[in-house]
């Protein structure tokens, strides 16, 4: 099923967020305080855009958060971030909170939102593969395009309960590992439900791919 | 279509090729089919009945225009109203809108039948089509009428077809509108050409004279704008394909605009030429065929290599109402799989097939009723279909006016001009033509009534049941290790 998903912040990091999830056929509504970028943002076709400020209440109702499942503030400003994620938990019961963080945190905000991320040290990562060269790599940054995903079958999805040689997926799709990821995958791997595969999916086939493990 | 071919990095749609399908949509069926029966209930004034229709249409393009600019969605008026109305209210407007195309695609395959029988009976293939005899089904050893076998047939193939591959997309539906318009720009041409030749269905506006039909006056084009309205819904079918189209943002309001207002001339001409020439009574008794009946009293013949020239124009509207079908089985199961998506529709009709990619069972359940649906008469279908298009442009005329006062801080690339006046002139004179057609229903189609009144109460049940459903599933998760109640031990299936 679809969710619903605000994003404060469509700066690059909310920006690149939001176009993966768009991907995966979410529904994303960004909430952007420039209005230069609110128009690119716009254009690129993938996200309602709320124009204001992520931390002013009413801004935050406009962007939808009574129906919302998660909220994640990306913008630059850690302080912020923390302020939108406490404000949409006090507007709505029952939302997943994720805060962009610029350090290190080692847990101390998890009382107050669900997940941190901290896109500085991803990007250091791979950094630090280019500069070391090429013989190893972390799979985040070799990967280009292509999306390496760990994808839980959900319980009905149409795909779940079938071996690989019954489900056609959309050409750009290769199933890499087996049950929890222990072995690689056979023609006559069976997608349970509720076990996990990594799966490498082109950009453009991404929803389909999910459509199909996840229902 | 399959979401395969949404979601690629390139979009690949221009502005000709969005404003292609919808006019694709629009002139598809509705023109060949409705001008008789709209010459039937209003005379000569079926000039104005299509006029006065693109005038009310027009706001709720504008509309359309406003909502796809803001809303990067590809699921139509549904994917608007799910924005900000809450679940009940967007279920029945997706619930409407999903019913609006499946008796259009009703409505197409009737009006494909007549014309496809007149096709053959213009190459001597089979007698003229009121004397074609019923057709022998060899196992039950009924007569059923040919016209009901040919739309069954023609929904049952449409629907295999999407149901088991991924259907053509936009650049294919260019090609065929090209095709479409040019067939009615001939038999426009042709029909302005015979103009002063004296012969029996020349050209004249004396056909005009008078204008509106005796006894009835000219309230009397208000319940047959109403039966026609269907042939202006295209530019829904334009905001489906939003994502594969470059620069939406500016191309999708003015593909919306240009379609509207091409539309409307290529309508205005044709229905012009078809009153002009064959005359309003005789164009009615065509019915469903008036276009090609029209077309076969004026059209050369001795034409090389397809004899007669009216052939070409049959051609055309047998075409045009096979193509204007494809394109509302697909907008159908669409408009379903996007609601089962939302989870307002049970879980399987959101769901795409494990190996044919398609929303199989939504295709199948769309398919279900389409096919119930021909043995309607055609104005019933034709009924049916403008009066819940009429009700679910009125919510999204609603959507906008509630979006503008709850979300002013949402970023609109287009701006209807002069707000508020465009939508609520949209909703004001929908729901006269809403209000008109039911008013005509009681008088003249009860079935169509019922019926209509039934599937809104089959929503409602069904609306009802699956929330009851969800919140058994729901508590069910909360508390997998609490005790069970006797009480609901036994009911577990």
């Amino acid at each position: 099923m679809t969710r619903d998903i605000i994003i404060a912040g469509g700066g690059r990091v909310g920006f690149q967020t939001a176009e993966l999830l768009a991907a995966r056929d979410e529904n994303v509504t960004i909430i952007e305080r420039d209005e230069d970028r609110v128009a690119e943002i716009a254009d690129a076709w993938i996200a309602t855009v709320i124009e204001g400020d992520a931390s002013d209440p009413d801004i935050i109702e406009q962007a939808g958060i009574e129906n919302a499942d998660t909220i994640a503030a990306l913008t630059e400003v850690t302080g912020l971030n923390l302020a939108v994620c406490l404000l949409a938990t006090r507007l709505t019961d029952e939302i997943r909170t994720v805060a962009r963080v610029d350090r290190e945190t080692n847990e101390t905000y998890d009382r107050f939102v669900d997940a941190v991320v901290y896109p500085e040290e991803a990007g250091a990562r791979v950094a630090a593969n280019k500069t070391a060269g090429e013989e190893v790599q972390t799979l985040t940054a070799v990967t280009g395009d292509i999306e390496i995903l760990e994808v839980r079958v959900a319980e009905g999805a149409p795909a779940a309960g079938r071996t690989l040689t019954d489900v056609s997926f959309p050409a750009g799709t290769l199933v890499i590992s087996g049950e929890d990821a222990s072995r690689i995958a056979q023609p006559d791997t069976t997608l349970t439900p509720g076990s996990q595969f990594v799966v490498a999916v082109e950009p453009g086939v991404v929803d389909e791919v999910l459509q199909l493990m996840r229902g | 279509m399959s979401s395969h071919d949404q979601r690629e990095p390139e979009a690949e749609l221009g502005l000709l090729d969005a404003t292609m399908i919808g006019m694709g949509a629009m002139i598809g069926a509705g023109i060949f089919v409705l001008t008789g029966l709209a010459a039937e209930i209003s005379g000569p004034a079926a000039l104005l009945v299509f006029m006065l229709n693109g005038v009310v249409t027009a706001f709720t393009g504008l509309s359309y225009a406003e909502l796809a600019s803001a809303i990067p969605k590809s699921g139509g008026g549904y994917a608007f109203v799910r924005e900000i109305f809450d679940d009940f209210g967007s279920f029945i407007m997706g619930w409407m809108l999903w019913f609006a195309y499946m008796i259009a695609g009703a409505l197409y395959a009737l009006g494909f039948a007549p014309n496809f029988l007149e096709l053959l009976h213009v190459y001597d293939v089979v007698a003229p089509p009121d004397q074609v005899g019923a057709v022998v089904l060899p196992l039950l050893g009924v007569g059923v009428p040919p016209n009901f076998v040919l739309a069954f047939v023609a929904v049952a193939g449409l629907v295999a077809l999407n149901a088991a591959s991924t259907a053509a997309s936009g650049s294919a539906e260019t090609i065929f509108t090209i095709i479409k318009v040019s067939i009615l720009v001939v038999f426009v041409a042709f029909g302005f050409f015979s103009a002063g030749g004296g012969g029996e269905t020349s050209f004249t506006f004396q056909n005009f004279d008078p204008l509106f039909t005796e006894g009835s006056g000219a309230f009397s084009i208000l319940p047959a704008m109403g039966l026609t309205f269907i042939a202006f819904e295209g530019y829904d079918l334009i905001t489906t394909v939003t994502e594969e189209v470059e620069n939406p943002r500016e191309n999708i309001p003015k593909a919306i605009f240009v379609s509207l207002a091409a539309t409307v001339v290529v309508y205005l001409l044709v229905v012009t030429v078809a009153i002009g020439t064959l005359g309003a009574t005789e164009l009615a008794a065509a019915g469903e065929a008036g276009i090609a009946a029209a077309a076969t009293s004026f059209m050369p013949t001795g034409v090389p290599l397809i004899q007669n020239g009216g052939a070409l124009i049959v051609f055309g509207a047998v075409f045009s109402t096979i193509t204007a079908l494809n394109a509302v089985v697909i907008a159908s199961s669409r408009v379903a799989f996007s609601m089962g998506r939302e989870g307002q529709l049970v879980q399987s009709i959101g769901q795409i097939h494990h190996r044919f990619g398609t929303p199989f069972v939504a295709v199948l359940v769309s398919a279900v009723v389409m096919l119930g649906s021909v043995v309607l008469p055609t104005q019933s279908a034709g009924n049916m279909s403008s009066l819940f298009f009429l009700l679910s442009f009125i919510i999204v005329n609603v959507a906008v006016i509630r979006l503008r006062r709850e979300r002013p801080n949402m970023n609109r690339p287009y701006e209807i001009p002069y707000y508020p006046i465009p939508p609520i002139l949209g909703i004001v004179l929908n729901g006269i033509l809403a209000v008109v057609l039911i008013r005509f229903l009681i008088q003249t189609d009860m079935l169509a009534l019922l019926l209509s009144i039934g599937w809104l109460a089959a929503g409602a049940v069904m609306y009802v049941a699956l929330n009851k459903y969800r919140e058994r599933i729901a508590t069910d998760e909360a508390e997998p290790t609490a005790d069970q109640p006797a009480t609901d031990g036994g009911g577990d299936d």
